[in-house]
C-alpha cells in the first residue's frame, strides 16, 4: 500500500509552473495586437486575431486562477515551465492560422507544425502556395518567429516584476549555449539589454533594406518586405513572404541579409560588449567569435568554389550564392538564394556541404539553434587533451575557452549535449524514413537525414521536396508531429525536454 | 636603533644574528622556551605574547622603537601587527608575508607598511637568478637590478673546456679575457681569499666571486657551465605556495618552458589553471617511471620544491641519476644548505634565510641602500653613497689601495659603471662595494 502512495508521489510542484505557464500565455496575448492592427490597415478580417487573442488570454488567466496560491517556481519547475511555455506558445500562435479561412493551415497538425516552424525560429513551412495567403497572415507567421527568436521568457523577465526571482535559470534553459554570460547585475537587465539590441538591430536592418527599396536599387523590396525579411534575419528564422524565399532580391540585398544573418547567429552578449560599448576588439579576442567567422568563411569559399568549378555560377555570382547559403544555413536562417535542393543531382558535394553546415550552428547566446560554435571549441580541445593525455597520463590540463577555465562539469555536460544531440538527430532521421515508408511517401535517406538535422538544428528547408522552394506538406502527420518535437527539443537545447522524461525529474 | 622583532623562528632568528651586535633589540613570540633559547645566545630583550595585541607591543617597548619587523610566518598576525604600530608609534614597518597578493596590494600603495617582503617569491627570485646564471652558487642583485654579484666555483678535471674557458681560467687576470662590464671581486682558494691583482690568476677548483652587469654575469655562467647554452627549460617538482611562486617568476622573467610535477590531484589542478603557459602533471616526484617517461632527465634544470627536506633531498638525487645537469633545492632546515650542498645538489636555497637577509638589508643604515652575505657572513656587500667629504674622491681607480675591499660597480645619474683604471668616484656617485665582514666600519669611514 504504502509503495503505490511513494510510487504515485511527484515531487515536482506542477501546479506551481502551471501557474508561471499561465500568466506567460496570458501576457502573449498581446502580441495579437500587432497582427489585429495590421489586418486593419490591409481591410483584411481582424476576426481571427482577435479571437485568438481573446482564447489565449482566457487561457491564461483560468490557468493561473486554478493554480492560484503556488506561485513558488524551483529550479526543478523551472524546466517544466519553459518546456510548457513553448508548447503552449506554439498552440496560441497556431491559433489565427486555424480560424482564418486558409485552406492550407486548417489542419491542426498543419497548423501546429507550421506554429511550432515559426516560434523555434526553423522556418521550415507546410505552405506550398504563399501568395494565397492574406498579408496580415504572412506577416504574423514572420512576427511569430522574431517573438521566439530572442525567446519569450527573456521578454518576460525583461519587462514582467513576477520573474525577479529564479529567473536565471529561466533564462538558462531558454538562452542558447551552455551558459550565460551575464551582461550586467541583475539578470532582468540582462534582459532588457538584450531585448534592447535585438530591437535596435532589426530596426536598423528594416531601415537598410527600405533604403535599398525606395532607392531603386532592388524594386522587389518594398517597406512590407523589408519588415517581413528583417522579422526573420534577426532571429535566425528564414520564413519568407516571397515563394522563393530570398532568391527575387536584388545581390546588394542579398548581401545585407548575409550580413545581419551573420550578426544574428554571433553572440549577442558579445556584441553588446562591442556594439553599444564601442569596444570591436572584444569580437576578435572572443575564440569562438573568430572559429564562428572561419567556419563562415571556409563554407562560404567551399561552395563557391564547388558552384563555379561545376558551371553553375561565376564571379560575383557565385561568391554570394556561397556565401549566402553558407551563411544562411550555418546560422541555422534558412533562406534560399537559389533552390539548392536542385544541387543534389548536379552538385552532391555542395548538397553534402551544406547538411554538414547544418551541426556548427549559431554562437552561444545568440539566435542561431543547432550545437553552437562553443561546443564544438570545447569538443575540439578535448580531443587534443585526450590525445595528450594518452601520450602522457600524468599530464593536467584545464579546458580553457577565451583565457577562462571551462570546469570539468561543463566540459562534461557539452559532451552529453552533444551526444544527445546526435542521438536524437540520428533517431529521428530512422523515424522519419520508416514513417515514410508505412504511408508510401518517396523520401531518400539523404532528404530524411536532412529533414531530421534542419528541424532539430531550427534551420528550415531541407532537400528533395522538402527543399527551400518546396513545402513540408507531403510529410504524414505523424513525421509532422515528430518534427515539430524535434524543433522543440533543439530550440530548447535539449535538456530541458529529456530532462522531464527522466524518473529523477519527477522523483524526490 | 631599538628595533622591535615578531616572531622568533627561523627568519625572526636570522635577523637577529645579523643585527643583534648593532642595535637594540626586543623580540617577541607567544612561544617562552624559544624565546629562552634565544636569549642564551643574543643580547636581546624578550617578550612573551601575541604580538598582535596593543598590550604587548606597549610591553615591548613599540613607543620609543625605530623599527618593528613581522616576520611571524603568519601573515595576518603581522599585518594586524604592522596596522597597530602605525598608530602606536612613529616606528618604521617591515612584514613578511606569504600571500603573493598582499605584496600586490602594497606595492600599489593600499596597504599602510613601509616594506613587506614574501618568502616564497623572495626564494623565486633567489631561484630565477641562479637559472638566468647557470653554474652559479649564490647571485644577488644591487641597484635596481643593474648590478649583479655571483659565486662560481670553478670546474675540476672534465676535457669540455670551451675556448672562452680556456681564455679565462689558468692565465693571469691582466691577460685573461674578462667578460665586458665585470670584475673578479674575490678569489677563495683553501678558504682564504687572494685579493685579485693582475698577475693573479683564476685555478680550476677555486670560487670566485664576480660583479658585473646582468649580461656579464649570464656569460661567466656560460663560461663556468663550459658550455654555450643556457638553461631553456626546467621542471618544478611540488607546486606549493613556494613552488607556483617559481614557475611564476620563471615564466615572467626568464620567458623559459616550465613543467610542474605536483602529486596531489586538486592542487595540480588548481595550478594548471593558474599558470596557462607551463604544462602541469599530477604525479610524484619520485616516481622514475614517471621520470622516464616524460624525459624529465632531457629538462635543463629541476628545482625541488616539496615540502619536505628529506624527500627534495631524494628526488634530487633521482633526477641526477636520471640525467639533469643543473639541480635547485628549497631547503627548510637551516642545516639542510651544508647538507645538500655535499650530496651533490647544485644550488640549495633557503627561502627563510633570503627572507631574512632582504629583511636585513632594509633594516641596515639607510645610507647603505642594500647588503648581502656571502660564504656565510665572512663577506659583506655594501651599497654606499659617496660623501662629498671623502677622502676618496676624485682618485683614479687605479690609484685606490688594494686592501681587501673593492669597488665593484658605480651608479652615477640611475645608471651602472663597471668602472675602469681612469675612472674616478665623483660625491653622490652609489658604490657597490665587495668587502671582508671586519672591514665595513673601515669602509664606511672611507666614503
Amino acid at each position: 500500500m504504502s509503495a503505490a502512495v511513494e510510487r504515485l508521489r511527484v515531487s515536482v510542484e506542477v501546479g506551481a509552473a502551471l501557474n508561471l505557464v499561465g500568466a506567460l500565455v496570458k501576457y502573449l496575448s498581446l502580441a495579437f495586437l500587432f497582427p489585429t492592427a495590421l489586418a486593419l490597415g490591409y481591410s483584411e478580417s481582424p476576426w481571427p486575431f482577435v479571437a485568438a487573442g481573446v482564447i489565449t488570454a482566457a487561457f491564461g488567466y483560468g490557468l493561473e486562477r486554478m493554480t492560484r496560491g503556488k506561485e513558488r517556481v524551483g529550479i526543478r519547475e523551472g524546466f517544466l515551465v519553459v518546456a510548457l511555455t513553448w508548447v503552449l506558445g506554439a498552440a496560441v500562435i497556431s491559433l489565427p492560422y486555424l480560424l482564418s479561412d486558409e485552406d492550407q493551415l486548417s489542419h491542426p497538425v498543419d497548423a501546429y507544425f507550421e506554429a511550432m516552424s515559426g516560434m523555434t525560429t526553423t522556418g521550415a513551412s507546410v505552405l506550398t502556395d504563399l501568395p494565397a495567403v492574406s498579408r496580415s497572415l504572412l506577416m504574423w507567421r514572420q512576427f511569430s518567429q522574431w517573438l521566439g527568436g530572442m525567446g519569450i521568457i527573456v521578454l518576460a523577465l525583461a519587462v514582467l516584476p513576477r520573474l525577479r526571482v529564479g529567473g536565471r535559470q529561466l533564462m538558462e534553459s531558454e538562452l542558447p549555449g551552455p551558459e550565460l554570460d551575464a551582461l550586467a547585475v541583475s539578470i532582468r537587465d540582462t534582459a532588457r539589454r538584450l531585448w534592447l539590441l535585438y530591437v535596435a538591430l532589426t530596426a536598423v536592418l528594416i531601415l537598410i533594406l527600405a533604403g535599398l527599396g525606395w532607392s531603386g536599387v532592388d524594386d522587389r523590396m518594398g517597406l512590407y518586405e523589408s519588415v517581413a525579411y528583417a522579422f526573420t534575419t534577426l532571429p535566425t528564422g528564414g520564413f519568407g513572404t516571397e515563394p522563393t524565399s530570398a532568391e527575387p532580391f536584388a545581390p546588394a540585398s542579398q548581401w545585407v541579409l548575409a550580413l545581419f544573418m551573420t550578426i544574428a547567429g554571433a553572440n549577442f552578449a558579445l556584441l553588446y560588449r562591442a556594439l553599444p560599448r564601442r569596444r570591436p576588439s572584444a569580437l576578435v579576442r572572443d575564440e569562438e567569435f573568430r572559429l564562428y567567422l572561419g567556419l563562415l568563411l571556409a563554407g562560404s569559399l567551399l561552395l563557391a568554389v564547388i558552384l563555379w568549378d561545376a558551371g553553375l555560377q561565376t564571379g560575383e555570382s557565385a561568391f554570394r550564392t556561397g556565401a549566402f547559403q553558407a551563411v544562411s544555413i550555418m546560422t541555422t536562417t534558412g533562406y534560399a538564394s537559389t533552390d539548392f535542393a536542385a544541387w543534389v543531382a548536379i552538385v552532391p558535394a555542395a548538397a553534402m556541404v551544406l547538411v554538414a553546415l547544418m551541426f556548427p550552428g549559431g554562437s552561444a547566446g545568440s539566435t542561431g539553434g543547432s550545437i553552437k560554435v562553443v561546443r564544438h571549441l570545447v569538443i575540439g580541445k578535448v580531443l587534443r587533451r585526450e590525445l595528450d593525455q594518452t601520450l602522457h597520463p600524468e599530464y593536467v590540463a584545464p579546458i580553457r575557452i577565451n583565457r577562462f577555465t571551462v570546469d570539468e562539469r561543463t566540459v562534461r555536460a557539452v559532451i552529453a549535449f552533444v551526444l544527445l544531440y546526435v542521438g536524437l538527430f540520428v533517431g529521428g532521421s530512422v523515424l522519419l524514413l520508416l514513417d515514410a515508408h508505412r504511408v508510401g511517401l518517396e523520401l531518400s535517406p539523404f532528404d530524411a537525414i536532412a529533414a531530421s538535422a534542419t528541424t532539430l538544428g531550427n534551420v528550415g528547408p531541407g532537400f528533395g521536396f522538402a527543399g527551400p522552394m518546396g513545402s513540408f506538406a507531403p510529410f504524414s502527420d505523424v513525421s509532422k508531429v515528430i518534427m515539430a518535437v524535434l524543433m522543440w527539443a533543439g530550440r530548447l537545447e535539449i535538456v530541458p525536454v529529456v530532462a522531464l522524461l527522466t524518473r529523477s525529474y519527477w522523483r524526490a | 636603533m631599538k628595533i622591535v622583532v615578531l616572531g622568533a623562528g627561523q627568519v625572526g632568528t636570522t635577523i637577529v644574528e645579523a643585527l643583534h651586535s648593532d642595535h637594540e633589540l626586543t623580540v617577541v613570540d607567544l612561544d617562552a622556551a624559544r624565546l629562552q633559547v634565544l636569549g642564551y645566545r643574543y643580547d636581546v630583550r624578550s617578550v612573551a605574547g601575541n604580538g598582535a595585541t596593543r598590550r604587548v607591543l606597549q610591553e615591548a617597548g613599540i613607543e620609543q622603537a625605530d623599527l618593528m619587523i613581522a616576520c611571524t610566518s603568519r601573515d595576518e598576525i603581522n599585518l594586524v601587527a604592522a596596522t597597530l604600530v602605525k598608530k602606536l608609534s612613529a616606528a618604521l614597518t617591515i612584514v613578511r608575508t606569504s600571500n603573493p597578493e598582499y605584496l600586490e596590494a602594497w606595492h600599489e600603495r593600499q596597504i599602510e607598511v613601509d616594506f613587506m617582503v614574501s618568502s616564497e617569491l623572495e626564494a623565486a627570485h633567489a631561484v630565477s637568478r641562479t637559472i638566468g646564471v647557470p653554474a652559479a652558487k649564490q647571485t644577488d642583485i644591487f641597484a635596481e637590478g643593474q648590478v649583479q654579484i655571483v659565486e662560481f666555483d670553478v670546474p675540476v678535471g672534465g676535457d669540455g673546456s670551451t675556448a672562452p674557458y680556456r681564455e679565462l681560467v689558468g692565465l693571469p687576470l691582466k691577460d685573461a679575457t674578462i667578460p665586458k662590464d665585470s670584475k673578479v671581486a674575490a678569489i677563495i682558494r683553501a678558504d682564504s681569499m687572494l685579493v685579485p691583482r693582475g698577475e693573479q690568476a683564476i685555478t680550476p677548483g677555486d670560487r670566485i666571486i664576480v660583479i658585473g652587469s646582468p649580461a656579464a654575469a649570464r656569460e661567466w655562467g656560460r663560461i663556468m657551465a663550459r658550455e654555450q647554452r643556457s638553461v631553456d627549460d626546467v621542471v618544478i617538482f611540488g607546486a606549493g605556495a613556494t613552488g607556483l611562486a617559481i614557475a611564476q617568476v620563471l615564466l615572467d622573467e626568464q620567458h623559459i618552458r616550465v613543467r610542474v610535477v605536483e602529486p596531489r590531484e586538486d592542487r595540480a589542478r588548481e595550478v594548471a589553471e593558474q599558470l596557462p603557459e607551463a604544462r602541469v602533471y599530477c604525479a610524484s616526484g619520485i616516481d622514475s617511471e614517471f621520470i622516464e617517461r616524460e624525459r624529465i632527465g632531457h629538462a635543463r634544470a629541476a628545482v625541488f620544491a616539496m615540502r619536505e627536506d628529506a624527500k627534495n633531498l631524494y628526488a634530487a638525487l633521482l633526477a641526477k641519476v636520471h640525467g639533469i645537469g643543473f639541480t635547485i633545492g628549497i631547503v627548510h632546515e637551516p642545516f639542510s644548505v651544508a647538507v645538500f650542498e655535499r650530496a651533490g645538489i647544485d644550488v640549495a636555497v633557503n627561502p627563510r634565510s633570503v627572507t631574512a637577509e632582504e629583511i636585513v638589508r632594509f633594516a641596515h643604515d639607510p645610507r647603505i641602500r642594500q647588503l648581502a652575505m656571502l660564504e656565510g657572513d665572512r663577506y659583506e656587500v655594501l651599497d654606499i653613497t659617496v660623501r662629498e667629504s671623502s677622502r676618496l674622491v676624485g682618485t683614479p681607480f687605479k690609484e685606490l689601495p688594494m686592501t681587501g675591499s673593492l669597488i665593484g660597480a658605480i651608479v652615477r645619474d640611475g645608471s651602472a659603471i663597471f668602472p675602469h683604471g681612469e675612472d674616478q668616484l665623483e660625491p653622490g656617485d652609489r658604490a657597490i662595494i665587495f668587502t671582508e665582514s671586519r672591514r665595513v666600519a673601515e669602509v664606511e669611514k672611507a666614503l
